[in-house]
């Protein structure tokens, strides 16, 4: 176990707020994206209310999250990262 | 939990709550009026002719009115229960061209029903547009109209409710345990109202998450909807909806073909027998898709909208085409969907639910409340002992606490000017449909005007007074209509009606006993605060 004292958290209120509002809302959607995938044997408008609601947990969960980030620039990176898994996992599905 | 954290947590929790505190109470006082939204339609209602309609003559009427009104055909109701609100008929809404689907105040409203000889007799009403108003107050956080800037409006303050949320309970959980079941009445003001703040936001945590979550999307929804139809949809959403066959220039069907209303309901009660109807809206009753939505409730289901739900038939061959909507006959997904409805709206468990949701609501509209307060506390310069004299209080500090007084009872006391005047105004001007929001607004703002002129300390004492005295109107209005029929007034019997009263009352008393405590602090509680009416005052500017 290491001793050493954990490096202070940055406040970055603007850069962790943006990232949560912006990075937050495409990832929900992205997210949505999956779940529609996951229920596609459903009819289209039920599945499409379904996957509308889903945006608002999925947001708002990593919106109110965004703060225990250490720093602004690491929630960019981690939920920039997130994005690009959640909107590259169906086209890199269906290229393999 | 590092303290670090913790510490982040408080600001994010500071800063959403106060920013969003105020148009948040507005919003869940006036939506839990709105849960009893018919009660309030009925008790505000004027009379109306009583005419008897048996289930048989609707038929009739429905064919001799559209033969009258051919335009009624594209949207009317047949009610099946005549109440204060509604007559014994059919009805119908026509709206001017480009008006928002959200905004029910341009619709001019018509009413059909039979006389004796059997005649037709169309009417325009005049349905009181109180109901509709509270719930607009409620849906856009205490503006007027509810179009697409008041939802964005909306949709800031609903992403905030659910950041304060998460944050306070974040904030609270490493102590959760301790401060539970604590509430210190002890010489700390502070430590009670925030042992308080906490035990109700604990305790309705589980309707704030659901409140929280379903705002953010009936605020949202629209943009939603429009990026995952490009992202996820492909385009195709827009058309998940439209039933096959396009526009036909097909003749006007002849409506004396469809299956009278009493057959209908007949194939509805084999369908499901538990469900209750109490309203059928015909669509397009003489094109070649018609359509008969039969609303209603099922009691052992919920419902997805606060009208109920609805099975689709064909009024003409009487089959069943669509239980999407309908309580208990929904499937999987669609009941998921109606359950966030349901949720949001109380629209399940019946009445007592609909208690539940009205206590809920108002012990929202005092956290939001509390929370300004503890952000005012927090503030607060104290005297440095019993023989120093009281600091004067931070700006802000004095400026917040005014506001909150001034937002919070404004809203309360308009509101129940507005029902209360939703009644006398329609004796004094003959029509009190133009005049209620402005009398809600005239009041709002004189509170807040008032607040800020007479200091919060003294302003509360005297806005709660006013707050009991307008919510002591409304049973007034109806006990002066009975014991001076020569009024004009009028007051109904039923006990939605009553419950309005009786509700008001206890509103009433609460209040005034809420007053005497306010009083009580403002004279003779320590005056280092900014709601000692003995507070020292700040030092006036001088003019350079």
């Amino acid at each position: 176990m290491s001793n050493e004292k954990p490096a202070a958290i940055q406040r970055d209120w603007l850069a962790k707020t943006l990232a949560g509002a912006t990075l937050g809302f495409t990832l929900a959607i992205g997210c949505s994206g999956l779940l529609d995938g996951l229920l596609s044997s459903m009819a289209l408008g039920a599945r499409g209310q379904l996957v509308m609601w889903s945006v608002a947990p999925v947001w708002m969960g990593v919106f109110s999250g965004v703060y225990f980030f250490r720093s602004g620039a690491r929630a960019w990176a981690w939920l920039g990262a997130a994005n690009l898994l959640a909107f590259g996992a169906p086209w890199a599905f269906r290229l393999g | 939990m590092r303290s670090e954290v913790i510490r982040i947590y408080k600001r994010v929790h500071a800063w959403t709550g106060i920013v969003a505190g105020m148009a948040l109470f507005i919003a869940f006082y006036a939506g839990a009026l709105t849960i009893f939204k018919e009660p309030l339609a009925r008790w505000v209602a004027p009379p109306h002719a009583e005419t008897a309609m048996s289930l048989d003559e609707a038929q009739t009427l429905i064919v001799r009115a559209l033969k009258a009104r051919p335009e009624m055909a594209k949207d009317f109701h047949l009610y099946l229960k005549s109440a204060e609100h509604l007559p014994a008929g059919i009805g119908w809404q026509a709206r001017p061209a480009g008006a928002d689907e959200h905004d029910s105040a341009s619709a001019r409203h018509y009413v059909a029903t039979l006389d004796a000889t059997g005649a037709v007799r169309i009417e325009e009403t005049h349905p009181s547009r109180l109901p509709e108003f509270i719930d607009t107050l409620h849906r856009v956080v205490g503006l007027p109209v509810d179009n697409d800037p008041s939802r964005w409006v909306m949709g800031v303050v609903a992403v905030l409710y659910a950041l304060a949320l998460v944050s306070g309970v974040i904030v609270l959980l490493p102590s959760l345990v301790k401060d539970f079941f604590a509430l210190r009445v002890d010489r700390n003001p502070k430590r009670m109202w925030l042992d308080a703040h906490n035990v109700v936001g604990i305790v309705s945590l589980p309707f704030h998450v659901v409140m929280a979550l379903t705002a953010v999307i009936f605020a949202w929804h629209d943009g939603i909807y429009r990026v995952q139809d490009t992202l996820v949809h492909g385009g195709r959403w827009a058309n998940a909806f439209q039933r096959p066959g396009g526009p036909s220039r097909a003749a006007p069907r002849d409506p004396a073909a469809m299956l009278p209303p009493a057959e209908l309901l007949s194939r509805v009660q084999a369908f499901s027998p538990t469900f209750e109807a109490g309203a059928l809206q015909y669509l397009q009753a003489t094109g070649p898709r018609a359509a008969v939505r039969v609303w209603g409730h099922d009691p052992g289901a919920h419902s997805p909208r606060a009208l109920g739900g609805f099975v689709g038939l064909d009024p003409y061959s009487g089959k069943v085409t669509s239980t999407d909507f309908m309580p208990g006959k929904q499937d999987a997904a669609n009941a998921t969907v109606a359950s966030f409805f349901a949720l949001h709206l109380g629209t399940y468990g019946g009445t007592p639910v609909q208690w539940m949701y009205f206590l809920l609501g108002l012990a929202g509209a005092w956290l939001f409340y509390s929370g300004n307060l503890l952000w005012v506390e927090t503030r607060r310069r104290k005297q440095a002992g019993d023989d120093s004299a009281p600091p004067v209080q931070r700006r802000d500090a004095r400026l917040m606490a005014a506001a909150t007084v001034g937002v919070c009872l404004g809203s309360v006391c308009g509101i129940s000017l507005a029902i209360a005047g939703g009644k006398w105004l329609h004796v004094l001007t003959g029509e009190a449909n133009a005049g209620i929001v402005p009398l809600y607004y005239a009041v709002f703002f004189a509170a807040v005007i008032w607040a800020f002129l007479r200091g919060a300390a003294r302003a509360s004492v005297h806005l709660l007074w006013l707050a009991a005295v307008l919510a002591f109107a409304i049973p007034l209005t109806t006990l002066l209509a009975w014991l001076f029929p020569s009024l004009g007034l009028w007051a109904h019997g039923s006990a939605a009606a009553l419950g309005v009263d009786a509700t008001a009352l206890m509103g009433g008393i609460g209040f005034a006993w809420l007053a005497r405590v306010a009083a009580r602090r403002a004279w003779h509680g320590p005056r280092d605060s900014v709601w000692s009416a003995l507070a020292a005052k700040p030092p006036r500017k001088t003019n350079r």
